[in-house]
């Protein structure tokens, strides 16, 4: 192949992923509305402006407008005002006032642009490592959203990204090119931070691998003296870039950290009562409709998520430190306390990469699927005819029950959710409505009706499936119930956290009560070993009861504690963190589900370690196993095919958590709660519109399609559970 | 392995306390409530012990816990439509189950895959299609209604393990009876039927069980006092359309209800451990 035409297919993807990336962003810096802080920085950037076009140099020393933040963004958008005739400086607000109304249009406009270049040239570098990456970044709405307004975060990231690329590219190189690049990262760093503190997480990423490549090379000494010049170089780029620092470094060191911190407890962050996971749903969600209904035109993020966790173990066999780098980045996040929604920006660079991976893995086990067809079809032939004749007088009467009683029922939801039926239309469906509304719409005899939810119609009508991307952004946009702050809340992130939270505390308390009782003469181990069951054997119901006894709003033990004690005691002091700590909240319906689950894991744990035989773990001793390499490589495998159907078991069994939430009077916690209480013809509390019989089918439905990829997904990837597969 | 050390051991008896504290704790607030007699309504002070040690408000419970109902109706109810739902569940299940379990044919993996899926689906799926289905057969607000709702939701669940507990049955077993000229109904009559039997009882315990502690869609189905179910009681006393009364009588019937599910599940915990996890655990 010629060497142009061979070089045009190298760049082609990328100049695509720039060409998209930044036809995204600039249409949404054209529809996007002003945005909190968007009026802050484009006042720093007229200061700047007015510095460079007077020359005056000594300025840079003390202008930085909103000191929490460096300078370096902000120059940068002063230089794309520079050319923008002066204008009166914008207010200056508190830094907890409402986004402003009116920004001046010659400003915006360049600023935002300005942003939009910086985000499609983040997504074209990406693109270097891996194109579909850089389309995935192209693509993400909240990437969008933040490098199409006038915020820090587009050039941070444009800068992060780099000093990544940088290093991971010095990984691939020796000797000169190596060093080069090297220094380059180091150069990047200093420049990320200078333009917004966080954003240096890639830096501690980058010494974690590099320390990590050392140890194994057992160059550690070397490693430390590089990482200790690499560093160096970093922290004094920095200072170059923020002459904010010149006059006084220390002095100014700590003004920031004032600023920061006040930053950190300002009003708004506080009364937002984001919970630990609020970056967590930033990053599993697309930009909620009612923000912006036209700023993007493609809202994926929530699947991006979900490829880029399929993609993390590849990633991490491939690219380590991609892997690390994201850990980090999410780390950071969760920990920092100011959980507004641009932060997220430090992690979607590594995020997509490793979605990129995932949607590969995907992709690669469709077409496995696919190109397996024959061979299964050929498996499927063999069948003989007098083993189907055998089979028929057991399989016909048991169809026909099972049809009657599950198959049926589910068919009749699927056709629910294609209407509008409701307690207002429920004479003229038990009437026979229902039935004609499928029969005609499927037909074509009437078209599908446009959703409304407050109809009145007292005729069931046929919606096909109108209803389902409402529902479905209302589920994964919604607050899971009044507990969790202001921010943006998905039901969805919430049921899928639960699911793992809960599951993960139960295998933990489950797997060391196993361990414990396991031990060689531990006195009373029977007695502990029947009373641990107890959770297990009681009612989900009356366990919900026993732990909402203690929990209960006024009455329940723990307030009658604080009261008797005072809200300074130690029941007080929890009662007051329940009040205002939306994270805290989720403590007590964690601790009773733990309290249902551990028996469970514990029984399954200690039913495989009953198969360990002695003589191996004996000789594992005897070969100088410590007690973690025994449990490493004798114990565990041993015991993973009774833990992995537990663990499903559990997980399905916590994503479908119904009693629970229903006894904490939480009605919109899960999606089974969702669709319980929204169906309830005869609401007993005041806030959910019960008698939705339409809507709540269609949750039903959402949650079987969910619980349907989890058995498939379950089917192909865990050979260790084959205890559940279609043996 | 030796036996563990002495500081081990103390280690060990300490993290088996805390553990212990854990499980106690919130049954204690129940036994709490429901022995005191000094409640009229919910508790005021915080106590560790009752106030008053009573027995009075079991005798209560045991005699009319939920509205004018007496407990006996109440039990019978519970028992009918646990026993009904589970009984159903096997009885309209175990021929699928054999023919999934012995014999290969068209579609099999597909019809495996909708069993195993709608075992994990949950019950609300279930319940809110049956109320509508019932509700045009006029017949939502029985008994009938309810054991069929319940055996629908177990169904599947026990179709999955009355599926594994045929295939446990060694097939050479089958083959020999089946070479003596045995019919294959009388194959499975005299032989793996009786084999599986314990494995299949242990699937409709857990179909009754299941039956006998739900309460949320029993409220949609019944309307009438005389149909309500215990485990309904419950959740009509906490919430406070239940009529207000002293919590000691929620304590005590929560306790009572209790305590027969928590004796079946210490003696047959290994076999309810292994029915529960699909059949996974089955190796001794």
């Amino acid at each position: 192949m010629n060497k142009t035409i061979r070089a045009l297919f190298h760049i082609l993807p990328i100049a695509l992923v720039f060409a998209i990336a930044f036809g995204l962003r600039t249409h949404a810096a054209d529809k996007l509305s002003i945005d909190y802080d968007e009026d802050d920085y484009l006042r720093a950037a007229q200061e700047f402006a007015h510095l460079i076009r007077t020359s005056d140099g000594r300025g840079f020393l003390d202008a930085n407008y909103r000191p929490e933040h460096p300078q370096l963004a902000k120059i940068m958008f002063g230089l794309s005002i520079v050319n923008v005739p002066e204008q009166p400086l914008i207010e200056d607000v508190p830094i907890t006032a409402d986004p402003a109304k009116y920004l001046p249009r010659e400003l915006l406009k360049p600023a935002r642009t300005m942003s939009a270049w910086w985000g499609a040239l983040t997504a074209a570098l990406l693109a270097l490592i891996n194109p579909l990456g850089g389309l995935v970044l192209a693509v993400h709405s909240f990437t969008i959203k933040y490098t199409s307004q006038v915020m820090l975060d587009g050039f941070a990231a444009l800068m992060s990204t780099s000093t990544a690329l940088a290093y991971y590219f010095s990984k691939r190189k020796q000797g000169k090119a190596k060093n080069a690049l090297l220094i380059l990262s180091a150069i990047f760093l200093g420049l990320s931070a200078s333009s917004k503190y966080l954003h240096s997480a890639v830096g501690i990423a980058i010494l974690i691998d590099w320390f990590l490549v050392a140890r194994e090379a057992g160059e550690t000494k070397k490693y430390l003296r590089n990482a200790f010049l690499w560093g160096l170089l970093s922290i004094l780029t920095f200072f170059v870039f923020n002459p904010f620092y010149w006059p006084d470094p220390l002095g100014r060191i700590q003004a920031t950290l004032e600023a920061v911190s006040a930053t950190t407890t300002n009003p708004n962050v506080v009364n937002s009562a984001y919970p630990v996971w609020q970056q967590l749903i930033h990053l599993s969600t697309s930009v909620p409709v009612r923000w912006s209904s036209q700023g993007f035109l493609v809202r994926l993020d929530g699947l991006i998520f979900l490829f880029a966790i399929f993609g993390l173990a590849n990633t991490w066999k491939k690219n380590r430190f991609i892997t690390i780098w994201l850990f980090v980045d999410v780390f950071l996040l969760l920990v920092w306390q100011t959980r507004w929604a641009q932060y997220i920006l430090v992690a979607t660079a590594p995020l997509s990469l490793a979605a990129a991976e995932g949607i590969k893995v995907a992709w690669a086990n469709l077409a496995e699927w696919w190109r397996a067809r024959p061979e299964r079809r050929k498996e499927a032939g063999k069948l003989s005819t007098r083993e189907m004749k055998r089979a028929l007088p057991w399989l016909i009467p048991g169809l026909v029950a099972f049809a009657l009683l599950t198959i049926i029922p589910l068919v009749l939801e699927f056709a629910i959710s294609m209407t509008d039926f409701s307690s207002i239309s429920i004479r003229d469906g038990f009437n026979g409505g229902i039935w004609r509304a499928i029969s005609q719409g499927l037909t074509g005899q009437v078209p599908a009706q446009e959703i409304d939810i407050g109809t009145r119609s007292t005729q069931v009508n046929f919606t096909g499936l109108n209803i389902y991307p409402p529902v479905f952004s209302y589920v994964s946009q919604s607050p899971p119930n009044l507990l969790f702050g202001t921010g943006p809340q998905s039901i969805l992130f919430f049921n899928a956290m639960w699911t793992v939270l809960s599951v993960v505390l139960q295998f933990g308390i489950g797997l060391a009560m196993a361990l414990l009782l396991w031990q060689k003469g531990v006195r009373l181990g029977k007695f502990w070993q029947a009373l641990f069951i107890l959770p297990w054997a009681i009612p989900e119901l009356i366990g919900a009861q026993m732990w909402f006894n203690i929990f209960r709003f006024e009455s329940g033990w723990l307030y009658l504690a604080a009261e008797k004690f005072g809200s300074a005691s130690f029941f007080g002091t929890i009662v007051h963190s329940l009040h205002t700590s939306s994270s805290i909240r989720l403590i007590p319906l964690l601790l009773a589900a733990a309290w249902y689950g551990f028996p469970f894991m514990m029984l399954a744990v200690s039913a495989g370690l009953k198969m360990v035989p002695q003589d191996v773990l004996d000789a594992a001793a005897i070969d100088g196993a410590n007690r973690w390499q025994a449990f490493r490589t004798v114990i565990w495998p041993l015991i993973l095919p009774l833990i992995v159907p537990a663990l499903i078991v559990r997980g399905i069994f916590s994503f479908n958590q119904f009693y629970l939430f229903q006894t904490f009077s939480l009605q919109t916690a899960t999606l089974a709660t969702l669709s319980y209480n929204l169906f309830n013809p005869t609401p007993e509390y005041g806030g959910l519109p019960g008698g939705q019989f339409a809507i709540s089918a269609v949750i039903n439905i959402i949650a079987v399609i969910i619980l349907m990829v989890f058995v498939i997904l379950f089917n192909r990837w865990s050979k260790a559970g084959e205890g559940v597969s279609y043996a | 392995m030796r036996k563990i050390s002495i500081p081990r051991q103390i280690v060990t008896q300490l993290a088996l306390v805390a553990i212990g504290f854990f499980v106690i704790l919130p049954i204690w607030g129940m036994v709490r409530l429901a022995f005191d007699g000094s409640l009229m309504g919910r508790p005021t002070e915080f106590r560790l012990l009752p106030k008053v040690w009573a027995f009075e408000p079991f005798l209560r419970v045991l005699d009319r816990p939920y509205q004018s109902v007496d407990f006996l109706t109440l039990l019978r109810n519970s028992l009918v439509v646990s026993f009904g739902a589970g009984l159903i569940a096997i009885a309209l299940g175990f021929a699928l189950a054999y023919a999934f379990a012995r014999f290969r044919f068209p579609a099999r993996q597909t019809g495996l895959f909708a069993i195993l899926l709608t075992a994990v689906l949950p019950p609300v799926a279930f319940m809110t299609p049956l109320y509508i289905l019932f509700s045009i057969l006029q017949i939502r607000t029985s008994l009938l209604a309810l054991i069929l709702v319940y055996a629908a939701f177990a169904m599947p669940f026990c179709i999955w393990n009355m599926r594994a507990a045929f295939q446990a049955v060694p097939k050479e077993l089958e083959e020999a009876a089946f070479l003596d000229g045995a019919s294959d109904f009388k194959t499975f009559l005299y032989i793996t039927l009786p084999l599986a039997l314990p494995s299949i009882a242990v699937a409709g315990l857990i179909a009754f069980l299941m039956a006998y502690s739900e309460f949320a869609m029993g409220w949609f189905f019944v309307d009438k006092a005389d149909n309500v179910t215990l485990a309904m009681s419950i959740y009509a006393m906490t919430q406070s359309w239940g009529g207000a009364q002293p919590w000691s009588y929620l304590g005590s019937l929560a306790i009572i209800m209790s305590i027969p599910v928590v004796v079946i599940f210490l003696i047959f915990q290994r076999a309810l451990l292994e029915r529960m996890m699909f059949g996974a655990a089955s190796d001794s």
